[in-house]
């Protein structure tokens, strides 16, 4: 065939690369017969061949558009049933990380005694770098939710009053929720930043991290943050999606997989670094009762965790 | 005098939803995506043809639209008619749209 054929393939194969396998075929035979119908029609008006599929193709518009249409896929990143939470979570993260991770950073620098322009220079580049990822994972966080669990706008089922929020209302857990990320993104931006920020320095002015050394040789530090992260994933997805045992059991484990990580870590001594220990000169009794908290901590959240997930099974 | 774009804003969204009633209406004898077009835009429901193609499969996956494939012709084309399901929806929303008609004229003629 001449090239205005390969124009229709082209638009065609446009639109199928957008859209899920088992829709293709019968979504091509029928886009193809209404271009084919389009072209005859223009043709008969008196159009040369060419001329018509192009103008048949133009007034379909564009192929990512049209099969956004198809896929009933929005057009949009966030949309407004998420807008709000979305807006409400960044600015409190970003109010309260990005002065806290700078806050920290200074103040370590300046019980270093650095020279004005790091004092200075260090705050605003770590703030800086706090914020791109605070803005970057929140966004693609609710990207995520928006292309998954957010109502879609033929719901499945019927509506009932048994699809009504649980209380605590709706608002009251949001709250809890974000001061859950709140802690969990100041608690992994520390962590992480432990082993370059601290307050005393080795004999050649490399800081020591409070932290063992061990858990980032090892790759334990990254496994704990990615099983917390995981764990903060579960809370937005049972806030957002309907409740449902595969969710919650999951959700209970990855927190429970946390709890016994620092639990196992506090009972072998991993935790804090012995240099670090030795040059802050704390006695003894500091990592012990340090390492007692953690347990302590871990267990609650331990039984917590399992009272919860046992009262929310029997309400259902 | 109104300018063209807020114009044609507020009259897309008072359009909005008199396609797919129109659809449910139309459909009540089988037809296929373009001549459908083509009759819409003859009875005055001007709709763009990306729009129309996916909301008659929307109409068909909400089950208020059912579909054939006719092979009799040279050209295999889809045929959509209007479901049970369907007609009921169009009667709900045709009295939904006299009811309208009337609240406008009442409306109109008040003041």
């Amino acid at each position: 065939m001449t090239t205005t054929s390969t124009l229709t393939d082209r638009y065609v194969d446009a639109i199928l690369r957008h859209l899920p396998g088992r829709q293709r075929p019968d979504i091509e035979k029928e886009l193809r017969a209404s271009i084919a119908d389009a072209v005859d029609d223009r043709l008969e008006a008196g159009s040369d061949p060419a001329e018509a599929e192009l103008a048949a193709l133009t007034e379909l518009g564009d192929p990512a558009r049209l099969a956004a249409g198809y896929a009933d896929r929005p057009l949009h990143l966030i949309g407004p049933a998420l807008y709000l939470d979305y807006t409400r979570l960044l600015a409190t993260l970003l109010a309260t990380i990005v002065p806290a991770v700078a806050a920290v950073v200074g103040l370590a620098r300046g019980l270093q005694g650095a020279t004005a322009p790091r004092l200075i220079g260090d705050p605003l580049g770590a703030a800086l770098t706090a914020g791109a990822h605070i803005v970057l994972w929140t966004t693609l966080l609710f990207a995520i939710i928006e292309r998954t669990a957010a109502p879609r706008r033929t719901p499945a089922r019927p509506w009932t009053p048994a699809a009504l929020p649980e209380p605590p209302s709706r608002r009251a857990r949001y709250g809890e929720l974000i001061t859950q990320t709140v802690l969990l993104v100041l608690f992994t931006t520390l962590v992480l930043l432990s082993p370059a920020v601290s307050t005393e320095t080795d004999a050649a002015g490399a800081p020591i991290g409070v932290l063992s050394p061990w858990l980032w040789e090892t790759g334990i530090v990254y496994l704990f943050i990615a099983l917390v992260i995981a764990s903060l994933g579960f809370s937005f997805a049972k806030h957002y999606a309907r409740w449902s045992v595969p969710l919650a059991v999951t959700g209970s484990l990855v927190l429970i997989a946390c709890a016994i990580t620092l639990i196992w870590l506090a009972v072998n001594d991993r935790v804090l670094n012995p240099a670090f220990v030795e040059a802050a000169r704390w006695p003894q009794s500091v990592p012990r009762w340090i390492g007692t908290g953690l347990v302590v901590t871990s267990v609650g959240t331990l039984v917590h965790t399992v009272a919860e997930g046992i009262a929310r099974a029997r309400h259902r | 005098m109104l300018d063209d774009e807020l114009l044609s804003t507020h009259l897309q969204e008072l359009r909005r939803g008199t396609v797919v009633l129109a659809c449910l209406l139309i459909l009540k004898q089988p037809n296929y995506g373009y001549a459908l077009l083509d009759l819409l835009g003859r009875r005055g429901f001007a709709v763009d043809a990306n729009t129309l193609y996916p909301l008659l499969r929307r109409l068909e996956k909400q089950e208020l639209l059912t579909s054939d494939w006719n092979t009799e012709e040279s050209r295999p084309r889809k045929f959509y008619r209007t479901s049970d399901k369907g007609v009921a929806l169009a009667d709900t929303l045709s009295r939904g749209w006299d009811e309208l008609d009337t609240a406008f004229r009442t409306l109109k003629g008040e003041s």
